[in-house]
């Protein structure tokens, strides 16, 4: 016998002839899906969740304003017809298809860069909880799932991410080949729907393994509209997954496992060592959550755009107070002012663009966010706007930028910081630095704060009472023995 | 402001310069874009004069071929799930599935259920580099030409099948990794749906901008890991490819964007290679008097003679080889078999001593060598769980040794195999097979390969339609509107429900 040759095929027929494996990544990975309990989810756990799942909602909604998002609601109404089951963010009375409504809701989560960053970097929610709604609006009126298990199967999905992302240094880095909500948020998603749709232990296995294979999309679509559309598309293939396991498709039971000679979940990442999770039946059990939260955004561009805007802003602070006045003409009194602006920013090509042309582009400019912030004060929603992207007083300050890469300042979002150097006209430099901008995990957002954020951002297109309502129903998901209140105002 | 004329203000390039500094640099940043471009370009020019005799001829062959498997590739059990599956979807404009009478899916999941069928069971075409290439194609361009407003020609559909396969074929040549049996991304996967856009795209008439958009769109939907390969998933890296890639082209018609440099950059299209060196594709003005050089026609895909990877179809011709050899005198007393040898490539894929299941049969180099040696025949009936377990197989298998030779090659273009089988009495044959019949090298005559669609076929379809079929595609060049192959498609024998029923 050719024992030398064996390896790629024996292993897999070894896999398939003894009984799923129990000390496989895989199969822990399974069940943990399928195992975890309520009394899982500690205080700490339910509170950062459910600010998640409140921030993914509120961008979400004013998402759906996006012509990214009209485009994708267009194509999936035109390829298929109103199917009466999931709700679309924002637009009373349309219903797709759960894996379509998981596709636009995702899409418009993603569609300004608003939505969370977490570390290592991904968009987590997004892949998620449009998934999630749409299984819950798909069930049955007196089998809806309690806000409890929601909340679990968020959990989960969010876990499951964290868990992949540390399987590799090279998820730690600046991501180079695929865009990694497409990687993890698949997955991701995959396993929040297979908690919800209460899957076994071993379909939870395959749910990953098939959405395995409808992972990974390149970064180079990240610069473009299409982005948005690889969180809709982790959100519903990961549905997809499910759905398909759920009536028997099976896939690679070792997918997650680091088989030699055959690519699983591996593809995605060129080194590559996974580790198993603690079973839900041993104490010990611990979320990724609880030991690193989650960063909300406070305007819709990249998270590193908040170091720049945050630095920036205070040195409008003390240019305000050079100036000596405020209000009307504030613009060109600080264009007329400011010679140089020099920035001390982590070298990443994807946000570095001295003149953006289009509003992705200036969401992903740490020249573009420093002006702004330099002449208002701050960086909005409105900070993107066609008209605020052309305005002359912008355009001006940005030809007097200068970037530089200091050795001290990794592109990383634990670490990097942001300065701002002003060079005013008579020769007096103004001087910021943020190492930790408002929002990020180290300096959360006060729940008044991101209360404000959902208003202003649900409230573009849903009524006063179905704001404070959805507030209410996240605030207490928890509590609730049904989640048809969340479920019934998200258009 | 139009962001696509500034060349390289393309959101694509990371660097921006003021002013005066743009002329030389424009050309140079202009080049990032250059092959992305000159695909979209091709794809949406080309026209009927570009095809070939030749083209058409192999591409014709190609489509009869992927029809038949994926009729016989419906009766599996993993089309039934995502049969099962696609059922939840309702859609207005609705595509067939596949000799089943009367049954109609939203265009995406036709495509998806269809593609699936047509790589079930391993029966479909194979291309060097190695991909499988119609069965990206084939099923979405069905589906998209019955929802068009207009009449969709044989001769359009031919030219929107060809664009899918030049696009795979050219894409493939972008890597020396292609060349190499696969080891992260299952190749279907990665090409097929471009391949698929392309195809769609071109049907639909986008464009050059729309089809670069397409490719571009399609490209976040590429590749899937090899592990699920091995698996009932593996059909669906096929039908996946379909639904997305035409899905992407619909995308594109509306207007979405992606990168323009998809298939210029390593953070594009390279993702998927390690080795990735892209070039532009020839105009199809042709220039001094040539016409537009396809792929196909200088590479021919190999056609499958019974549902197993392409490998063991060089064992099992020499393995026949090799009995006739011994059943000169007689028929050869098989349990007198002391030894048998095969000198093959390497390739842990396909090196499996004892299958125990369907794929792993499929899979197996001893599994085939030893079927030729006991039946004299290998087919599709060779790889049932009964003919699986048969004691006397099991006995033959154990007597089995592979060797890999230094000069063989594991790719499919310089790859040999040879077996040996030694009796218990000293009687020792040899034989050998270079090129498999059914090999681009030797290809299956028309009336084989008729035969084998004829076969497949007609486990599903009444005889008349698996007469029309035949006489369709035998002529669809001529056909003013391709969409009278759909009744045919769903045609089926009388008999075929209970059959179905019995199958669970």
């Amino acid at each position: 016998m050719s024992a030398t040759l064996r390896g790629l095929h024996q292993s897999a027929l070894e896999v398939i002839q003894r009984p799923a494996s129990e000390d496989s990544v895989t199969d822990s990975f399974g069940q943990f899906i399928q195992g975890v309990q309520p009394h899982h989810l500690t205080p700490t756990l339910l509170h950062r969740s459910k600010r998640m799942v409140l921030d993914s909602i509120g961008v979400g909604l004013l998402g759906s304003t996006t012509h990214v998002f009209q485009l994708a609601l267009q194509h999936c109404q035109h390829m298929y017809a109103p199917d009466d089951v999931s709700s679309v963010y924002g637009r009373r009375g349309t219903r797709l298809s759960p894996t379509l409504a998981a596709f636009v809701n995702g899409v418009a989560t993603h569609s300004m860069d608003f939505d969370d960053t977490w570390h290592p970097a991904t968009h987590p929610s997004g892949a998620v909880l449009p998934a999630l709604l749409a299984v819950s609006d798909m069930l049955p009126n007196n089998r809806k799932p309690s806000g409890r298990d929601f909340l679990l199967a968020f959990n989960v999905g969010i876990e499951v991410q964290g868990r992949l992302m540390r399987f590799s240094n090279e998820a730690q880095n600046i991501p180079k080949r695929f865009h990694p909500p497409t990687v993890v948020g698949t997955l991701g998603s995959a396993a929040a729907c297979a908690r919800l749709l209460s899957l076994e232990r071993s379909q939870c296995s395959h749910a990953l393994a098939i959405a395995a294979s409808l992972s990974g999309a390149p970064m180079a679509n990240a610069a473009t509209q299409s982005k948005p559309l690889h969180i809709g598309n982790a959100a519903r293939l990961g549905l997809e997954a499910a759905l398909l396991s759920s009536i028997g498709l099976e896939a690679s039971p070792r997918v997650l496992d680091d088989t030699s000679g055959v690519a699983g979940f591996s593809a995605f990442y060129e080194d590559y060592a996974p580790q198993p999770l603690t079973s839900p039946e041993e104490a010990g059990l611990r979320f990724l959550l609880e030991d690193q939260d989650m960063g909300f955004k406070r305007f819709p561009a990249h998270l590193g755009m908040h170091w720049v805007a945050d630095a920036a802003a205070s040195v409008h602070k003390l240019l305000l107070g050079e100036l000596g006045s405020q209000g009307m003409g504030r613009g060109s009194q600080v264009v007329g002012q400011v010679q140089d602006i020099l920035l001390r920013v982590p070298h990443s090509k994807y946000i570095n663009r001295p003149f953006p042309e289009s509003e992705h582009q200036a969401r992903h400019s740490f020249q573009f966010n420093a002006c702004s912030a330099l002449l208002d004060g701050e960086v909005t929603v409105l900070s993107f706007s066609q008209e605020a992207l052309q305005r002359p007083d912008l355009l001006a300050l940005l030809g007097r930028v200068r970037v530089e890469h200091p050795h001290d300042n990794p592109a990383n979002f634990d670490n990097m910081y942001g300065e701002v150097q002003v060079t005013l006209v008579g020769g007096d430099v103004l001087k910021g630095r943020c190492d930790t901008f408002y929002g990020h995990w180290r300096n959360p957002l006060t729940n008044e704060s991101l209360k404000k954020k959902f208003c202003s951002n649900a409230g573009a297109v849903l009524p006063r009472e179905k704001v404070e309502g959805l507030i209410e129903a996240v605030e207490g998901l928890d509590s609730l023995e049904d989640c048809s209140p969340l479920l019934a105002q998200l258009q | 402001m139009d962001v696509t004329s500034l060349g390289f203000y393309s959101e694509n390039s990371y660097y921006g310069y003021k002013g005066s500094m743009l002329s030389p640099l424009i050309k140079f940043l202009c080049l990032f874009q250059s092959v992305t471009e000159s695909f979209g370009a091709a794809i949406s020019s080309l026209n009927a004069v570009h095809l070939t005799d030749t083209v058409i001829h192999r591409s014709k062959r190609m489509m009869l071929d992927t029809l038949g498997v994926g009729l016989l590739g419906t009766s599996t059990a993993v089309f039934s799930k995502a049969l099962q599956y696609s059922q939840f979807f309702k859609s207005v404009e609705r595509s067939s599935v596949w000799g089943r009478s009367g049954m109609t899916l939203p265009p995406q999941y036709a495509a998806f259920v269809n593609g699936i069928a047509v790589h079930s069971m391993d029966f479909d075409d194979t291309w060097h580099p190695a991909t499988h290439p119609s069965g990206a194609v084939l099923p979405a361009i069905l589906a998209l030409a019955e929802t068009l407003p207009t009449q969709t020609s044989g001769l359009d559909l031919l030219l929107a099948f060809n664009a899918g396969i030049e696009v795979q074929g050219q894409l493939m040549r972008f890597s020396k990794e292609a060349h190499n049996i696969p080891r992260r991304f299952h190749p279907p996967a990665v090409v097929g749906v471009m391949g698929s856009a392309a195809a769609s795209a071109k049907l639909l008439a986008l464009s050059p901008a729309q089809c670069v958009h397409s490719l571009a769109i399609a490209a976040s939907s590429a590749g899937a890991p090899m592990a699920n390969a091995a698996t009932q998933t593996k059909p669906l890296h096929t039908g996946n490819a379909a639904r997305r890639g035409l899905e992407a082209a619909k995308l594109a018609l509306l207007g979405l964007e992606g990168s323009q440099a998809i298939l210029d950059l390593e953070s594009g299209f390279g993702v998927f290679y390690s080795d990735y060196s892209p070039s532009e594709l020839p105009g199809t003005n042709g220039g001094c008097g040539g016409g537009f050089r396809w792929v196909l026609e200088e590479q021919d895909v190999a056609i499958k003679r019974f549902p197993a990877h392409l490998g063991m179809h060089w064992v099992v011709d020499a393995a026949l080889e090799a009995r006739a050899k011994l059943g000169a005198s007689g028929e050869p007393d098989l349990c007198k078999v002391q030894k048998v040898v095969l000198r093959v490539p390497p390739s842990r894929y396909i090196d499996c001593p004892f299958p125990a299941m369907e794929h792993q049969a499929r899979h197996s180099f001893q599994f085939n060598a030893c079927s030729a040696l006991l039946d004299n025949q290998v087919s599709v009936n060779s790889f049932s769980g009964p003919q699986i377990d048969r004691p006397a197989l099991r006995e033959l298998l154990a007597k089995v040794r592979v060797e890999n030779p230094q000069d063989n090659h594991p790719s499919f273009d310089k790859m040999y195999c040879e077996v040996t089988v030694e009796m218990e009495h000293g009687e020792s044959v040899t034989a050998r097979c270079d090129t498999f019949y059914g090999h681009w090298r030797k290809p299956l005559s028309q009336e084989d390969l008729v035969g084998k669609f004829e076969a497949n076929a007609s486990t599903v379809l009444s005889q008349e339609a698996v007469e029309s079929v035949v006489d369709i595609i035998g002529n669809i060049e001529k056909c003013p509107d391709c969409t009278v192959l759909r009744s045919y498609l769903q045609m089926s024998r009388p008999t075929t429900h209970l059959f179905r029923e019995h199958l669970g």
